[in-house]
């Protein structure tokens, strides 16, 4: 185990040095002056420019340059905005938190309502609620986020009046920022009318959480429904039956269990996925998150935004696979063999 | 097993039906009672109003954070006393002295708390701000001030004195008939000294933008950008009002958003309404729908620096090509006035010389012809976001691609990010463009000095960069004269002059909406320069109780 988290934790660092480098080349090939687009300080004074050149070591040759350039970004200066002249890295925090909060929150979702009702379509398979199932999967699955997200704000928001339509929280909410996480924030606040505005919080996650769960939960029914299938099949669940175990304990102490290993696989993908839908919901529900932010950030060519965005969005999902990764080879000792090609 | 599933349900149903009974609007939580969400519909660019003209960053601004030493009343087209209590034109209208009000309050912040109370100094270090270019301040965050610039203001003024504590002086180089007009603009702003200073002291003069302090009716607490600006009522305001506690500008560019947020009550006052949806709204009982003619003209400005707009032949040719009333119908669902002439109909300087705009492809073609060109092909730009004097400028740079096909002229549309827009504008790179104004003040100058004087080309704000000797000497024989009948012939003269050379097509002028939820008072769609809350009112128990 120590072996493979190693091997796993030396691909991610070699896929982050990759990933360094495709921002470094675009840093060269994004329009304008180099050093603006990195640093993203506009300057007319020449000798502040000149020392701006000397300090990223710009007369330099492309590996000086790449090596000076990676270690500003381990440092923490990633730059400050070309609009708002606020250094990325500070900002980039609490913007992340909201977008993390966001996509847990609806992989959680997904999970919750897929898993069971993946394996309730696999245990009475062919009967109408299996039917039922796939088939409302299927249509969820096929519905694009954008036009989802826009009949549940006209049927939730402007039509019942039940829901707001957009942002975090009723901004006459005084509540300050300091994680960006918005649950979070809220809680640590000192203000009297904070479970009002926890409330209010809430029926703010409310649909997006719900529109961006939707294609990773449909996606769950059916590989847990699958996987379910073919546990059922093998032979050690036919000896169980045999054995005369309740249908119920067959079914959460010797299929489950045996089940999940294919969804767990699946996580990782799955939430790459979410993060890709996670950008058109922010988007559309006004979240103050990474998709915003990049948007936002190509709308007003704001380079050392954009780098900043990519850089945070590409950790986040790579942490979160090698995560799962770690945590599928753990509980499911027999995939470090499958990979070693140990018997 | 069954158990524990119901369990689980009921535990789920019981979420959901706490998290929609919340939204109820039976009992508003203490912060909502007072506090009054605007919906805007972009970014400031900062927080000071000398610094650009951008009407976004005006109305989140101006009457907000500042004061001016005057205002003007529109309705009863006078000036009144704000910061000055009152005046005195002195030496033959070169020079007016101001006396200032006494125990006015700078705002009191978490990065401020002022020591003294305004005084001569704050007036000093204003003005200087933008007027001298030696001033310790004058180039924090750009150095550009487009207002005082494209106005003369800067060449007009050649001092500002103090005379005591509470008097200034400020001495003209000539005698200028739309001075106390320009000082009554939103960009007039006074600013406190001390803490410029203290800023400078500690290394942080940017922060003078940022970070404001006026001596306005609310108080800067926050600002997200692309998500909200929070100010709190400034408790020591020295006039009447502010009525509310806590004003939230929450930023929503997408104009069918606002709507909507209207609608659920997630936004109490929305500027610029889809004017397609206004009949809608005007139903709607729980919703007031307001207006206001203001003094504003949407305009296509040819950039008579490049060729082929560099022959007046052309630019006339491309006038008689659109089809102006078609644009009214399609844009403003007739809510605004086809053009007769730079000037809006309702300005005492009207001229009108509608025959140079009437819609003529024949004539155009021909005229087209005599300048040599057979096919052309040209750029338009069509501004971003909407304005009072255009809400669709897209849409109607659509509309103009059709009509010039008819004779023979290829368009493209091009547009950009808006604060990207307006700086790529100001360096000249566009073909032509599709963009307006918006008065700032009653006096006729307003059209012109800032718009087509060649002291505008410097600022970027000519978006014709069209500098014509004869026509700023008109205009600057108008504002030295104050008979109002030569004044008269003077710009009538003028608005021939633009008609005939037509550095620009004037296209329309529109009102201004506003639409609010209907326990919103006291908030009037603004005819000169930008929004104010001062006297808004919440009665938000009336409605609820219907």
């Amino acid at each position: 185990m120590l072996f493979f988290t190693l091997r796993r934790l030396l691909l991610l660092l070699i896929t982050l040095l990759i990933l360094t480098l495709v921002s470094f080349t675009l840093m060269h090939l994004y329009p304008g002056d180099t050093i603006v687009n990195m640093t993203g300080i506009r300057t007319t004074d020449p000798l502040f420019y000149e020392q701006l050149v000397q300090q990223r070591q710009l007369d330099e040759n492309l590996l000086v340059q790449y090596v000076n350039y990676l270690t500003h970004l381990l440092q923490g200066d990633w730059g400050q905005s070309l609009v708002t002249n606020q250094a990325v890295a500070n900002s980039a925090l609490p913007i992340l938190m909201a977008t993390i909060e966001l996509c847990l929150l609806a992989m959680l979702v997904a999970m919750v309502l897929g898993i069971p009702l993946g394996v309730l379509a696999a245990v009475k398979r062919g009967s109408w609620l299996d039917k039922l199932i796939v088939m409302k999967s299927l249509t969820g699955y096929s519905i694009p986020v954008f036009w989802l997200a826009q009949l549940l704000i006209l049927l939730f928001a402007v039509q019942l009046n039940w829901l707001p339509i957009t942002g975090q929280l009723n901004p006459l909410y005084d509540i300050s920022v300091n994680t960006g996480s918005v649950l979070i924030d809220v809680m640590l606040s000192e203000q009297p009318y904070r479970w009002s505005a926890l409330l209010d919080a809430l029926q703010h996650l409310l649909l997006p959480v719900v529109v961006l769960a939707m294609m990773p939960m449909t996606m769950l029914i059916r590989i847990m429904r699958n996987a379910m299938l073919d546990v059922l099949k093998r032979n050690y669940i036919k000896a169980a039956r045999a054995r005369g175990l309740s249908e119920s304990r067959l079914l959460w102490k010797h299929a489950l269990p045996n089940a999940m290993q294919p969804l767990v696989r699946q996580l990782g993908f799955q939430f790459s996925l979410l993060l890709t839908n996670a950008i058109v919901t922010e988007v559309i529900f006004n979240w103050p998150g990474m998709g915003s932010w990049l948007v936002k950030g190509i709308f007003e060519r704001d380079y050392p935004v954009i780098q900043g965005c990519l850089i945070s969005l590409a950790l986040f999902v790579l942490v979160v696979n090698t995560l799962v990764e770690l945590y599928h080879a753990w509980r499911y000792p027999q995939v470090r063999q499958e990979l070693y090609a140990e018997s | 097993m069954k158990i524990r599933s119901t369990l689980l349900s009921t535990g789920w149903l019981s979420l959901v039906g706490v998290l929609l009974a919340g939204c109820q609007p039976q009992q508003r939580p203490e912060p909502l009672q007072q506090g009054l969400i605007y919906c805007s519909e972009g970014n400031p660019e900062s927080f000071n109003p000398q610094l650009g003209t951008s009407g976004t960053t005006i109305d989140a601004t101006a009457a907000q954070l500042y004061d001016r030493l005057l205002d003007y009343d529109a309705d009863e087209k006078r000036f009144l006393p704000a910061l000055a209590t009152d005046w005195q034109v002195l030496d033959d209208g070169h020079r007016y002295r101001f006396h200032l009000r006494h125990d006015v309050q700078f705002h009191h912040t978490d990065y401020f708390s002022p020591s003294r109370t305004f005084n001569a100094d704050d007036v000093l270090f204003s003005f200087r701000r933008w007027l001298d270019k030696n001033s310790a301040y004058h180039r924090v965050n750009g150095g550009s001030y487009p207002f005082f610039t494209a106005t003369g203001l800067d060449q007009l003024i050649t001092a500002v004195t103090k005379v005591d504590d509470y008097t200034v002086d400020i001495e003209l180089q000539y005698s200028d008939s739309s001075f106390l007009a320009n000082l009554a603009s939103d960009f007039a702003i006074i600013l406190s000294a001390e803490y410029a200073q203290q800023l400078q002291a500690n290394g942080y003069p940017e922060r003078i933008d940022r970070l404001p302090i006026g001596t306005g009716p609310f108080v800067f607490e926050q600002f997200r950008k692309d998500v909200l600006i929070r100010y709190q009522r400034n408790p020591d305001y020295w006039r009447e009002g502010p009525y509310i506690e806590q004003l939230v500008y929450s930023i929503t560019p997408n104009a069918n958003k606002r709507m909507l947020k209207l609608l659920t009550g997630e936004c109490d006052v929305i500027p610029y309404p889809l004017i397609s949806e206004i009949d809608t709204l005007v139903d709607n009982r729980s919703i007031d729908v307001s207006s206001e003619i203001s003094p504003n003209v949407a305009f296509w400005a040819f950039n008579t620096e490049r060729p082929p707009f560099d022959d007046a032949r052309v630019r006339r040719a491309l006038s008689y090509a659109i089809n102006q009333a078609a644009i009214i119908q399609a844009i403003y669902y007739g809510n605004a006035k086809q053009a007769d002439s730079l000037l809006p109909q309702t300005s005492w300087a009207f001229a009108n010389v509608s025959e140079a705009y009437e819609y003529n492809p024949a004539r155009a073609r021909q005229l087209l012809d005599e300048a040599g060109y057979g096919r052309l092909s040209i750029d338009i730009w069509a501004m971003p976001v909407q304005r009072a004097y255009n809400p669709n400028a897209y849409r109607m740079a659509e509309l103009i691609q059709a009509d010039l096909a008819r004779i023979g002229v290829d368009a493209h549309i091009i547009s950009y990010e808006w604060n990207t827009f307006r700086r790529r504008l100001a360096r000249g790179e566009h073909d032509s463009v599709l963009i307006g104004w918006s008065a700032d003040n009653a006096d006729p100058d307003n059209f012109f000095r800032p718009l087509l004087s060649c002291a505008a080309v410097a600022t970027g704000n000519n978006r014709a960069n069209w500098c014509n000797a004869a026509f700023d000497n008109i205009i600057f024989d108008a504002i030295s004269s104050s008979d109002r009948e030569q004044r008269q012939r003077l710009y009538d003269r003028a608005q021939r002059l633009v008609a005939e050379q037509m550095p620009l097509v004037p296209i329309a002028h529109s009102l201004r909406y506003q639409a609010s939820q209907a326990s919103i008072s006291g908030i009037k769609p603004p005819a000169y320069g930008g929004i104010s809350f001062r006297q808004a009112r919440i009665d938000r128990a009336a409605t609820e109780e219907q």
